[in-house]
C-alpha cells in the first residue's frame, strides 16, 4: 500500500487536470442559450448620471437587453453582519442610484447573443454626466478622530525621553490583486433556482449574500467554484458584477456569462488601499525599545468603511513597555478596497520592519541582533503566552543560510561581479486561527474515501492537503481519496482567506473520520459473517483502514471495505464540525506564525539597474502537511514581494479619478526574469493548540517581510531609504 | 482580393436570430482536426477557441497580449491568440493545450510541470506549458537566465516561476 | 469593437486599392491593413482604432530577407520580428537590430509582429489608450492629458505643447542607427523614404505620425551594406527585467581608428516622440578620443534639448547614463 501521509511531498491530486487544460474555471462554463453580458463603466470619478441613452445599443444585432437603474429590477442590500458572517465589501447593489462615486462604476450592462455583439452594444450606450471634481489624492488625512487600537504604558513620555528615536512615515500605494483569472460569473436561472458559477474564495458566503441581494431563500441559490484562478483576497467577497449577471439571467430566463475585463479589475473588484503610517520608535543605547507608536491611515471608498488594520501585528512583534496604535480612514473617490494577501500585516510590517532597520542603523547595531534584543517572552498586547513562537530561530537559521555574518554594514561597500550588493532583513508574522468548518467523510466499500466540504482550492493546494490529512488519519492511499470542494451543496466550509483553511478543516476531518469509522464498527458487531459479530463496539479499534480487536493487532482484523461489503453498505458517512477560533473572546494563547526574510539586491548605478538577486526565507508555521505546495506558496509570496517592493502601484489620475495604468503592461507585476534565487526553510514545530496535527497556513506570511527586507537592502546598496513604495529607479539616480 | 463576404449572411439564418448576420466562413485546423465555422470577423482566435469551439483550456487573462495565458501554437510557433482574428487563420495548423497531451499521455512538458509543482492555481498554466513546449524548438540559451527571459511573456501571478524554470530545464536536459 | 468588413488582399496592388478608400492612413483611418495584429487588435479592443474595413495582408509575398547585389539587406514588411532577430545575416552584420528586437515584447509577440507593423507601432501613452479621456493624437483638439498627468514613461525629446507621446519601438531605434530606408508602394507608385524622414514630430498635428497616405503600403525596409569594422550595441533600461517598454534605450554603431571615433551613429529610444537620431551626440564624438569624458560630452549634447515633464525629468539623467554605458560597451576592447 502506498500511503501518502502528511509531511511527504506528493504531486497535487488535481495536477493532471491543470496541466492538460481540463480543470474547469468559472468562465469555462457554457450552457445552451448562453448570453454574454458586458458592463458599461462610468467615465467620470464623481458626479451624477445626467442622461443614459440605450436606443442605439438596444437595437444592435443580437442584443437581448441593456440594463441600467430603471430596468434592472430590485437588487436588495445585504444587511451588515458581525465579523465575516454574510459579508461583502462593496455593499451598494449595482445601479442603485445615479450617483457616481468612483471612476469605472457600473452604470449599465449590455446582454447579447455573442461576446462581440455585447461589447459593441456596451460601447454604444450613450451616457452623459454632471461631473464633479473627484478626490483621489495620495496624501491621507484622518476623517474625524483616529481609533485607538491598543495602548500600554505612557508611550509619549517614554518616546520623548528615549536616547535614540526614529520618527518616520511610510506609505504603500494602491495595489491591485491582478490574479490572472479575470473575475467572472456564469448565472443560470431555471425559473425557480439560481446556479451561480463564481470566481469566489468563499462559495458559502457568496451564496448567503446572493440570496439576500436577489431576494430569494438560501436554498434557491447554489454557488459553484470548482477551480479558482487565484484571488489573493480579491475574490473573498462578492462584487457587483455577480448580481448583474444573476438579475439578467432571471429576467431573460437564459444563462448569462459576465467576464470582468482586465481594466475593470482595477476599478470594480477591490484593491489594497493606500496606506500612510507614522512609526515612532524610542530605544535605549542598548537597543531595547522603550516606546513604539504606530499611527496608520488608509483610504476607503465613499460609501464603505474598509479598515486595513496596519498595526495588526505590531502589539506582539517586539517587547516594549510603552505602546500605542491608532488608525483612521480617509475617504476617496475610489472603488471599495478589500483584503489583499496579508491584509494589515503586509503594509504594516513593511513600515514597522523598515523602522526597525532604521533604528538598527541609528544605534549601530546589527539589524538581526536588534530584533533578538527585543524578543518578547509573551504577547504583550494580549498579555497571553504564544502558542508557538520561534522567531529567534528563524532569524538565526536565516542568517546562517544567507551568509549574514559576511555582511559589511557600510553603504555600497559590498560588491560581486562588478555589481554593488545590498543586504537586508525583516521579520514577518501572520495570524494562526481557525474558521468554523464542516466536513463529510465517506468510507466506501471499494476501499476508497470521499471527503467533501464547501471550501475551495484557490491554488494553495487544499484539494491535496485534504487528501493528505484523510490518508494519514485512515491509512487509505491518497490516490483512493476523492476530494470534492467548491459547491454550496456540500457541508459548509470556510472562506479561503487568512491562510486558515488547512488549520480549520483538520479538526472537522478528524471528527468526520471518527464518526464514519464508528459506524463501521457498529456495522461490524451487528453483521453476521464478520469476525466481530456480537462484540461490543468499544472492544474494537480501527488502525490503518483495518478493524480489529483492541487486544489484538490489525493483522488479525478485517479491512473496513470488507465489513461494508458484508453489511451490504456502499459507504458510511461521517460529518465533522469544528468551531472557529477567529474572533473568539475566550483564548488562552496568542496564535501566530513567524518568519525571517533576508534579501540581496544588486545595484548598477551606471545604468540605474536594480534587481533582487537572492532571498532566503525561514518560516515557523507549525507542521507542514505537504511541503511541495507549501514551499511554492512562500516562493510565490517572495515573487509577489519583488513586485510590491519595486514595481506595483495603481496610479489614479487626479483630474479624472481614473486608475490610469489599468492593464498588465502599465501596472507591472514580476515576470519570470524578475524572480530572484529563492530559498525556503520550514522549521516544522507542530502547534497543537490550533489543531491535532499542529498545522498552520502559509498563504500570506511570505509576503509580510519581503518588502521591508528589500528596501533595507536597497538602502545598504545605495544609501537611499525609500519610505514610499514602490522603489522607483529615479529615487536612486541622484 | 477574396470577395468581401461581410455584410451578407454567409448562410441562411438557422434560428432566425440576428446572431448569424455578418458572419464569415472559415475552416480552422485545430489539434489536427478541421472544423468549418461561421464566425464574426471580430472574433479573436482566443474567443473562437473558447466560446465557439468550447476548447476552454486556453485562457483569457488580459485580452491585450500582456500576460500570455492565451498562448497557443500556430504552425508550430507560440503566439498570443487574443491578438489575432480567427478569420485570419484559414489553413493554419493550430495547437492548443488540449492537443498537446491528455492525462495518461502527457507531453513531457506537462509531465514536468506536474512533477515540479510548476503552478498553483493552474490558470496561467496552459499558456505557460504551450510557451515552454514551443521554447524547446527555439534558439534559447542553456542557462536558467535564458529560460527566464524566454518565459517572461507568461505572467504567473502565483509566482511559481522557480518551479516553471526547473520543469523546463528538466525536459531540456532529457533531450 | 464595431463591425468591419474583412478581406484578404490578393496582391500588393489589391491592398493599395483597398487602402486608398481610407480618408487617411493616420489616426482615424477607415481602412487598416492587418499583419501580425499585435498593435491593431490591441487598439481596436480599446476602440482607439475603429476601422470600417480590415484588409489582411499576410498572404502578400513580403516575408523574405534578401541580400541585394549591392550589399544592402532587404527585409520584407511581413518578416516576423523573431525571424528577423534570428536571421543569420542580421545576427552577424546588424547585431544592434537583433539585440533591439529581442529586447522587445515577448517571444509570442515577436512571433506575430512584423517589420512593417513594428515600424508603425503606436505610442503607449495611457491617455491615448483611454478613449474616455482627452488626447490630441486620438481626438485632435481635445487637449493633451499627459502633460499634467501621469507622464513618467513619456517623451522628453521632440515633443510639443500638444503631445508628449513616446515612440515605443525598440526596432525603430536600431533601424535609425543603421540608417534604414523604408520602401513604400502607393497609388502614385513606389517611393523610398529614409527612416529619419519617415516619422514626424507631433508639432500641432500629433495625429499625423508619419509620411503614409491612404493606400500606402510599407513593402520593405532596406539596410545599407553592413557597417565595416563597427561594433554595435543596443542597451535598454527599464523597471522590470523583461517584457516592458524602454524608459530609455540607446543604439550605437561605432568604429574606432587609432583611439578615436571614425564612425559613429547614436539613436535613442523611450525618450522621444520618434526614433531619435542624435546628431548632437555624434558630432561630439567624431575624431574624439574613446574615453568617458567624450561619452559624457556626447550624452550631455544629446539631452541638451530635452524638455522634462512633471514626472519624467529623471529620464534626462537615465538617458545620459544609457548613452555613456552603451558607448563604453561598444568600444570596450
Amino acid at each position: 500500500m502506498t500511503v501518502s501521509p502528511a509531511g511527504s511531498s506528493v504531486p497535487r491530486i488535481e495536477g493532471p487536470l491543470k496541466v492538460s487544460g481540463i480543470a474547469t474555471y468559472t468562465s469555462d462554463f457554457n450552457f445552451p442559450g448562453l448570453l454574454y453580458a458586458v458592463p458599461v463603466c462610468a467615465t467620470i470619478g464623481s458626479g451624477t448620471i445626467a442622461g443614459l441613452d440605450t436606443s442605439v445599443a438596444g437595437s444592435m444585432p443580437g442584443v437581448q437587453a441593456v440594463y441600467h437603474r430603471a430596468n434592472i429590477g430590485r437588487i436588495y442590500r445585504s444587511a451588515p453582519d458581525e465579523g465575516l458572517g454574510t459579508h461583502l465589501d462593496e455593499r451598494r447593489p449595482p445601479f442603485e442610484d445615479d450617483v457616481i462615486r468612483y471612476y469605472g462604476q457600473y452604470v449599465a450592462a449590455a446582454v447579447a447573443d455573442t461576446y462581440e455583439q455585447a461589447i459593441a452594444a456596451a460601447n454604444a450606450v450613450k451616457v452623459t454626466y454632471d461631473a464633479k471634481e473627484p478626490d483621489v489624492r495620495d496624501q491621507l488625512e484622518p476623517e474625524g478622530q483616529p481609533n485607538l487600537d491598543g495602548e500600554r504604558g505612557d508611550p509619549d513620555a517614554a518616546f520623548d525621553s528615549a536616547p535614540v528615536k526614529i520618527d518616520q512615515t511610510y506609505s504603500t500605494p494602491v495595489e491591485t490583486h491582478n490574479p490572472i483569472e479575470l473575475h467572472a460569473s456564469v448565472a443560470v436561472w431555471d425559473g425557480q433556482d439560481f446556479t451561480l458559477y463564481e470566481t469566489t474564495q468563499g462559495v458559502v458566503n457568496h451564496r448567503d449574500v446572493a440570496a439576500e441581494m436577489l431576494g430569494v431563500p438560501k436554498e434557491r441559490v447554489r454557488v459553484i467554484s470548482r477551480f479558482l484562478g487565484s484571488g489573493f483576497g480579491g475574490k473573498l467577497f462578492p462584487w457587483p458584477h455577480s448580481f448583474i449577471a444573476a438579475a439578467a439571467a432571471r429576467d431573460l430566463n437564459r444563462p448569462v456569462k459576465l467576464v470582468v475585463s482586465r481594466d475593470m479589475m482595477f476599478q470594480n473588484v477591490g484593491h489594497r488601499p493606500r496606506t500612510q503610517q507614522r512609526i515612532r520608535l524610542g530605544a535605549g543605547s542598548d537597543g531595547k525599545l522603550v516606546a513604539l507608536m504606530h499611527d496608520s491611515l488608509n483610504h476607503t471608498s465613499i460609501l464603505d468603511d474598509y479598515q486595513e488594520n496596519c498595526s495588526e501585528a505590531t502589539p506582539y512583534s517586539y517587547s516594549t513597555p510603552n505602546f500605542r496604535a491608532t488608525s483612521g480612514l480617509a475617504r476617496r473617490n475610489v472603488g471599495t478596497p478589500t483584503s489583499m494577501r496579508g491584509p494589515g500585516a503586509v503594509p504594516g510590517l513593511y513600515a514597522l520592519e523598515s523602522a526597525m532597520d532604521e533604528l538598527a542603523i541609528a544605534l549601530g547595531i546589527d539589524p538581526v541582533e536588534l530584533r533578538l534584543r527585543n524578543e518578547p517572552n509573551k504577547d504583550e498586547g494580549l498579555d497571553l503566552p504564544f502558542s508557538s513562537r520561534h522567531l529567534v530561530e528563524c532569524l538565526a537559521v536565516g542568517a546562517k543560510r544567507f551568509g549574514w555574518s559576511g555582511r559589511d554594514p557600510r553603504v555600497g561597500s559590498m560588491r560581486k561581479n562588478g555589481l554593488i550588493l545590498g543586504w537586508g532583513v525583516a521579520g514577518c508574522s501572520w495570524i494562526a486561527e481557525r474558521f468554523a468548518a464542516q466536513v463529510a467523510v465517506d468510507l466506501r466499500d471499494d476501499g476508497s474515501a470521499r471527503v467533501a466540504t464547501a471550501t475551495q482550492d484557490i491554488g494553495t493546494g487544499t484539494y491535496t492537503v485534504l487528501a493528505n490529512v484523510v490518508s494519514e488519519k485512515t491509512g487509505i492511499p491518497a490516490n483512493k481519496i476523492e476530494v470534492v470542494l467548491g459547491d454550496t451543496n456540500l457541508p459548509p466550509g470556510p472562506i479561503s482567506g487568512g491562510s486558515m483553511v488547512t488549520a480549520s478543516v483538520i479538526p472537522a476531518v478528524s471528527q468526520a473520520i471518527e464518526s464514519a469509522q464508528q459506524r463501521i464498527l457498529m456495522a461490524a458487531i451487528e453483521t453476521e459473517g464478520t469476525p466481530f459479530y456480537g462484540l461490543e463496539a468499544d472492544a474494537l479499534a480501527f488502525s490503518g483502514g483495518i478493524v480489529h480487536r483492541k487486544n489484538e493487532g490489525p493483522e488479525r482484523g478485517m479491512a473496513f471495505e470488507k465489513i461494508l461489503a458484508k453489511a451490504k453498505a456502499r459507504s458510511t458517512s461521517g460529518l465533522g464540525k469544528a468551531e472557529a477560533t477567529f474572533g473568539s473572546e475566550d483564548r488562552k494563547f496568542s496564535q501566530h506564525s513567524f518568519g525571517a526574510q533576508f534579501a540581496e539586491v544588486t545595484w548598477q548605478p551606471e545604468i540605474a539597474r536594480l534587481r533582487v538577486s537572492r532571498v532566503v526565507t525561514v518560516i515557523d508555521a507549525g507542521r507542514i502537511i505537504n511541503p511541495k505546495p507549501a514551499r511554492n506558496q512562500i516562493e510565490g509570496s517572495v515573487v509577489m514581494g519583488v513586485g510590491m517592493a519595486l514595481l506595483e502601484a495603481t496610479e489614479y489620475d487626479a483630474r479624472f479619478g481614473a486608475p490610469i495604468n489599468n492593464n498588465l503592461a502599465d501596472y507591472m507585476v514580476a515576470t519570470n526574469a524578475d524572480a530572484p534565487q529563492i530559498e525556503v526553510t520550514f522549521l516544522d514545530y507542530p502547534d497543537r493548540v490550533l489543531n491535532d496535527m499542529g498545522a498552520r497556513g502559509v498563504g500570506e506570511i511570505g509576503l509580510a517581510g519581503i518588502a521591508a527586507a528589500i528596501t533595507a537592502a536597497v538602502y545598504h546598496a545605495t544609501g537611499v531609504r525609500v519610505r514610499n513604495l514602490p522603489v522607483r529607479l529615479e529615487e536612486l539616480l541622484a | 482580393m477574396r470577395p468581401t463576404e461581410v455584410f451578407a449572411p454567409a448562410e441562411p439564418p438557422a434560428d432566425g436570430q440576428s446572431a448569424r448576420k455578418n458572419q464569415l466562413a472559415v475552416t480552422l485546423r485545430v489539434n489536427g482536426e478541421s472544423v468549418a465555422l461561421q464566425i464574426d470577423p471580430r472574433t479573436t482566435l482566443l474567443d473562437c477557441l473558447r466560446e465557439t469551439m468550447r476548447l476552454t483550456g486556453t485562457k483569457k487573462g488580459c485580452d491585450h497580449g500582456q500576460c500570455g495565458a492565451c498562448t497557443v501554437h500556430v504552425n508550430g510557433r507560440r503566439v498570443n491568440s487574443c491578438l489575432t482574428f480567427a478569420v485570419m487563420h484559414q489553413g493554419d495548423d493550430i495547437t492548443t493545450i488540449e492537443g498537446l497531451g491528455r492525462p495518461g499521455s502527457l507531453h513531457p512538458v506537462q509531465a514536468a510541470f506536474l512533477e515540479h509543482d510548476a503552478y498553483q492555481c493552474g490558470y496561467c498554466t496552459p499558456g505557460q506549458i504551450m510557451s515552454a513546449a514551443a521554447l524547446l524548438e527555439e534558439p534559447c540559451g542553456a542557462t536558467d537566465a535564458d529560460v527566464k527571459e524566454a518565459m517572461s511573456g507568461n505572467i504567473c501571478r502565483c509566482g511559481a516561476y522557480p518551479n516553471i524554470v526547473s520543469a523546463i530545464q528538466d525536459v531540456r536536459s532529457e533531450r | 469593437m464595431e463591425m468591419f468588413a474583412f478581406s484578404e488582399a490578393a496582391g500588393v496592388e489589391d491592398a493599395i486599392r483597398a487602402g486608398a478608400e481610407s480618408g487617411t492612413a493616420q489616426q482615424g483611418a477607415r481602412v487598416r491593413f492587418v499583419a501580425g495584429g499585435t498593435t491593431l487588435l490591441d487598439l481596436m479592443k480599446l476602440d482607439v482604432e475603429r476601422p470600417l474595413a480590415v484588409v489582411d495582408i499576410n498572404g502578400l509575398p513580403l516575408d523574405t530577407v534578401t541580400k541585394l547585389t549591392d550589399g544592402r539587406l532587404k527585409i520584407g514588411a511581413l518578416v516576423r520580428n523573431s525571424d528577423l532577430a534570428y536571421h543569420p545575416d542580421v545576427r552577424s552584420n546588424y547585431a544592434v537590430l537583433s539585440q533591439a528586437l529581442l529586447s522587445g515584447a515577448s517571444a509570442q509577440l515577436r512571433n506575430m509582429a512584423t517589420t512593417g507593423g513594428n515600424l508603425l507601432q503606436r505610442t503607449r501613452c495611457m491617455y491615448f489608450r483611454n478613449r474616455a479621456l482627452p488626447c490630441n493624437k486620438r481626438e485632435p483638439g481635445s487637449g493633451c492629458s499627459a502633460i499634467e498627468g501621469e507622464n513618467r514613461s513619456l517623451a522628453i525629446l521632440g515633443t510639443s505643447a500638444h503631445c508628449i507621446a513616446t515612440n515605443p519601438s525598440d526596432m525603430n531605434v536600431a533601424l535609425t542607427a543603421l540608417g534604414a530606408v523604408i520602401q513604400i508602394e502607393g497609388t502614385a507608385g513606389k517611393r523610398e523614404v529614409p527612416i529619419e524622414a519617415f516619422f514626424f514630430e507631433p508639432g500641432d498635428t500629433p495625429e499625423r505620425e508619419n509620411v503614409l497616405d491612404p493606400g500606402d503600403l510599407v513593402t520593405s525596409v532596406t539596410l545599407p551594406p553592413p557597417p565595416q569594422n563597427c561594433s554595435q550595441v543596443y542597451l535598454k533600461l527599464r523597471d522590470r527585467a523583461s517584457y516592458e517598454f524602454a524608459l530609455a534605450s540607446a543604439a550605437i554603431v561605432a568604429s574606432v581608428d587609432n583611439g578615436t571615433f571614425s564612425y559613429i551613429r547614436v539613436a535613442l529610444g523611450g525618450v522621444a516622440s520618434k526614433p531619435w537620431r542624435s546628431l548632437e551626440a555624434e558630432e561630439q564624438l567624431y575624431d574624439q578620443p574613446v574615453d568617458e569624458a567624450s561619452f559624457r560630452r556626447a550624452a550631455d549634447a544629446a539631452l541638451a534639448g530635452a524638455r522634462p515633464q512633471s514626472r519624467n525629468g529623471f529620464k534626462i539623467e537615465l538617458a545620459k547614463r544609457c548613452i555613456v554605458h552603451a558607448l563604453g560597451v561598444a568600444t570596450a576592447s
